[in-house]
């Protein structure tokens, strides 16, 4: 019985193994049919003479430049040719060089240049001067032979007939010095330094946009977040009123801070002024907390909003100062204009970005707020009419959350939907609402099905959902991204920030988060017991944790940008593969090697400073 | 007065580690949880702070209803609670004094704690409960630079950085060398005599629970089998707790 049945087992194993084998062979069999290999070709003479070619200029890379000592040997030559058709012949310090025949009529006519008496292996080049002209031409090359002779034919030049005579000279090359780099070098150092730089600004700005998305892509931390219906509805619906009015509000603050700051000098005293009644307000501030404090939590909220209001509105004033500071010193710094250039660059990006970032903040204010007063009213009202609460705010959510979802979906024209609908976003939101309101009260109805304090997962959810995007983030390739942000922001080194921003905020994220998943959890936990809230809790028992990897992370990935901006500068996002696609294209290979040499040496040194790091750290 | 009434928890895969567990501790007391391994001990103390969510049943301590609230309210009860753990649950990177005054979290502003800063006489209270266990001289070091005993003080000071009225304490000493858990143990006594903070303390050895407590509950299952003062535990009693295969020692 056993060992009929492991007789037939060992059978079976044959027969799979033998498939396997046949599997194998075919598949490969038809990737050599698919990827085209081919021997032959590649041992084509004329293949292989490009390819001998190739390699020697690569080989020969032009990092430095030269000043040629030469000996110039003159003949004169006749165009068109007299009569008599004769041969010349020159002496220069010991070197004998003799023209057969010493004139041209017609550009087929070939002349022979023969020289004797010349150092061994001497060479050099031969060039035509025309009479009244400026310009030359190269008409040869010229090698000598062990004993100091060569020879070289060549064709007549197209060139205007005279009545003089006309020269032919021969540089002889007799010494050569390095006068320093060649002006391909420096090029490389200048693009391998805005390289090195590209790379630093986007795995700096992906870090700071990375930690935060990777707390909500981390599992451990996001599974015990699960809230009532009411408070993730009321999140919500308070999400785009927050964002609208920060972003609102601190376009009023900008305009008025432009106001204010009429000239410098002003503004900077109000800067002065406002930046003074900002510092006392933060300290007021904290000494009001509403639960130890009698205040009516009226008076601090108002507290808060005018400390907000009052910081946002001086880093406006402070950067309506920049950018006038920053153009002064501009033109008054001379080699240090750079530091003008930041400074007035970083004012103009806060005013810019201010609203926002600050409508950022107010989203995230509002789906705090909406989400609190959710929670709370769930647990404070009787059942009923934490029934009532929650069907109202489900209808409520649902729907601008399938308004906001439709509009971006018109946004970006999916399949062609923009034709069929209006053009404004008003016209848009009309079409929209009564859909949005139906679907709302569906929802609404639905969520009838549940008690009003089940805790529903809305951290999975969110988890779940950032996980989603930063992995479709993270499968798209960055040369992709750099064509789009270089049809957006124009060539240049600007849209290779963008583009490998945008892939290192995805990787990171992802990396950094399966850190946070790996962490110890009981320093969570005690932090947690304390009393602390989630994001003091991610501060000090979660951040700690992480913080070492997350360095090691932050280099390895300014590692790859590094290389990868080498690859966006072929599609125009500036850096070093811009010129190097270049030179590739105009088949100056002895130049694209400095800028290969100068990658390999800055990848190199990259790659054993972050391991060294990594090491060190960890 | 910590008040649990019929308690009952049962895990997500369907293990039901507690059943309607119902006892009450006067302020003040000691109280010993005991119990095989397994039988709920550690769940019994999470419930009590909500680290693990109660399936059913009612937890008030004094008048806040423990087993309901949250949010802010679930957070200003807690700030209340400290808890001390068998493996410490320190943050390994941190300072020994970033450690202890992680402990205020929940009584400072959480703006400046996120930014590192905690008001001077917190840091002060810090470098006190430090004192109180012992260890101010290793406030600056690594808390992954401390031995084991040392670990668990700086447990204890997190505690008391948290002026609670009531600790409870997973295993305390289970990771400790005898000498170092009488060590252990008598700092949680004397907070509970000199500071009236109510302790529950789940431990394995019985001569600690004679020792140090002033009464003693014990679960089987997940099911309340003995309460009562520690003298009391018979051998009767003993078989009941702990089964009929163990051996009473020490
Ligand atoms: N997260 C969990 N999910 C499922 N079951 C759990 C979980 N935590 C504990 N249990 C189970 O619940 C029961 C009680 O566990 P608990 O940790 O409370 O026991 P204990 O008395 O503290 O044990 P020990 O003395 O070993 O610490 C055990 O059967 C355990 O396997
Ligand atoms: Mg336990």
């Amino acid at each position: 019985m056993r060992s009929e049945g492991n007789d037939s087992q060992k059978g079976n194993g044959r027969i799979r193994k033998l498939l396997i084998l046949l599997v194998a062979i075919v598949l490969f069999a038809y990737a050599t049919e698919v990827t085209q290999v081919d021997l032959r070709e590649p041992l084509e003479p004329k293949r292989q003479e490009n390819l001998i070619s190739l390699l020697r200029e690569l080989a020969r890379p032009d990092l430095l430049s030269y000043a040629n000592e030469t000996l110039s040997t003159n003949i004169s030559v006749r165009m068109p040719c007299p009569e008599e058709v004769k041969a010349s012949q020159v002496q220069n310090e010991g070197r004998t060089v003799l023209l057969i025949p010493n004139c041209a009529t017609t550009t087929q006519d070939v002349l022979s240049l023969q020289g004797e008496g010349f150092p061994p292996n001497a060479s050099g080049l031969v060039r035509w001067y025309p009479a009244e002209s400026e310009t030359t031409r190269r008409l040869a090359e010229f090698k000598a032979d062990a004993n100091g002779t060569f020879r070289v034919d060549f064709t007549m030049p197209d060139i205007r007939e005279t009545a003089d005579p006309q020269r032919i000279e021969l540089q002889e090359l007799t010494a050569r010095h390095i006068t320093g780099l060649s002006d391909t070098t420096l090029l490389a150092l200048d693009k391998i330094v805005e390289t090195v730089l590209m790379a630093l600004m986007a795995s700096t700005i992906g870090t700071i946009l990375a930690v935060p998305i990777s707390f909500m892509a981390a599992r451990n931390l996001m599974t015990d977040i699960k809230l009532p219906l009411a408070a993730i509805m009321g999140s919500i619906l308070l999400l785009p009123v927050g964002g609208w009015l920060g972003w609102w509000g601190t376009q009023q603050l900008v305009a008025l801070a432009a106001l204010i700051s009429g000239s410098a000098f002003v503004g900077l005293g109000a800067a002065v002024v406002l930046a003074a009644l900002a510092v006392v307000s933060v300290r007021v501030n904290p000494a009001l907390s509403p639960a130890e404090t009698k205040v009516a939590p009226v008076a601090i909220t108002g507290l808060w909003l005018g400390t907000a209001v009052l910081s946002l509105l001086t880093l406006a004033t402070l950067a309506q100062v920049g950018l006038a500071a920053g153009a002064w010193l501009q033109a008054h710094l001379g080699v240090f204009a750079f530091v003008g250039n930041f400074i007035f660059v970083l004012s103009d990006l806060l005013t810019l970005l201010l609203p926002a970032l600050v409508g950022l903040v107010g989203i995230l204010v509002g789906m705090s707020l909406g989400g609190r007063y959710g929670q709370e009213a769930v647990i404070r009202l009787p059942e009923r009419a934490a029934r009532l609460l929650t069907l109202g705010v489900t209808m409520g959510g649902t729907a601008v959350f399938v308004i906001g979802v439709c509009l971006s979906l018109f946004w970006v024209n999916l399949l062609g939907i923009r034709e069929y609908v209006p053009e404004t976003v008003g016209g848009q939101l009309q079409i929209l609402i009564l859909p949005a309101l139906v679907v709302g009260g569906l929802a609404a109805a639905v969520s009838l099905l549940r008690p009003p304090k089940y805790p529903y997962p809305i951290g999975i959810a969110t988890y779940t959902f950032t996980r989603s995007v930063l992995n479709i983030t993270r499968s798209i390739e960055p040369l992709m991204m750099g064509f789009v942000f270089v049809v957006w922001v124009g060539l240049g080194p600007f849209a290779g920030i963008l583009a490998l921003t945008l892939h290192s905020v995805a990787d990171l994220g992802k990396l950094f988060s399966e850190q946070v998943e790996n962490i110890d959890d009981g320093p969570r936990e005690a932090v947690n017991a304390t009393g602390a809230n989630a994001v003091q809790s991610v501060v000090y028992a979660v951040v700690p944790q992480v913080t070492p990897h997350y360095i090691a992370y932050i280099f390895y990935r300014w590692d790859i940008n590094v290389r990868m901006s080498t690859i966006i500068g072929f599609v125009g996002g500036g850096g070093i593969g811009f010129v190097l696609q270049r030179y590739l294209n105009q088949l100056q290979y002895s130049r694209a090697s400095v800028l290969v040499i100068a990658i390999a040496v800055v990848v190199t040194i990259l790659d054993n400073v972050s391991s060294r790091i990594r090491t060190r750290i960890t | 007065m910590l008040k649990i009434q019929n308690l009952s928890k049962v895990y997500e895969d369907g293990t039901r580690a507690l059943t309607d567990v119902s006892f009450t501790v006067p302020e003040g007391e000691f109280v010993a949880v005991i119990g095989l391994s397994g039988s709920g001990k550690s769940t019994l103390l999470r419930c009590i702070n909500r680290l693990i969510e109660p399936s059913s049943g009612d937890i008030w301590w004094d008048d806040v209803h423990l087993s309901h609230v949250t949010g802010e309210e679930l957070r200003r009860a807690r700030r209340r609670i400290g808890m001390i753990f068998q493996h410490f649950n320190l943050v390994d990177r941190s300072t020994v004094l970033t450690n202890v005054l992680s402990g205020r979290l929940g009584y400072v502003n959480p703006i400046a704690s996120i930014l590192g800063r905690f008001p001077e006489e917190d840091v002060q209270r810090a470098y006190a409960s430090l004192q109180r266990v012992g260890i101010r001289d290793k406030a600056q070091n690594r808390a992954d630079e401390l031995s084991g005993g040392q670990r668990q003080r700086v447990g204890i000071a997190r505690a008391l950085m948290q002026e609670p009225g009531l600790v409870l304490a997973d295993e305390p000493v289970a990771s400790l060398d005898p000498a170092l858990a009488h060590s252990i143990m008598r700092h949680l006594q004397q907070i509970n005599r000199e500071d009236g903070i109510t302790v529950l303390c789940s431990l394995h050895f019985l001569d600690l629970v004679q020792q140090y407590s002033t009464r003693a509950i014990a679960l089987n299952q997940g099911k309340l089998v003995f309460d009562g003062a520690p003298h009391e535990i018979d051998d009767a009693k003993f078989v009941e707790i702990y089964g009929r295969e163990a051996e009473r020692i020490g």
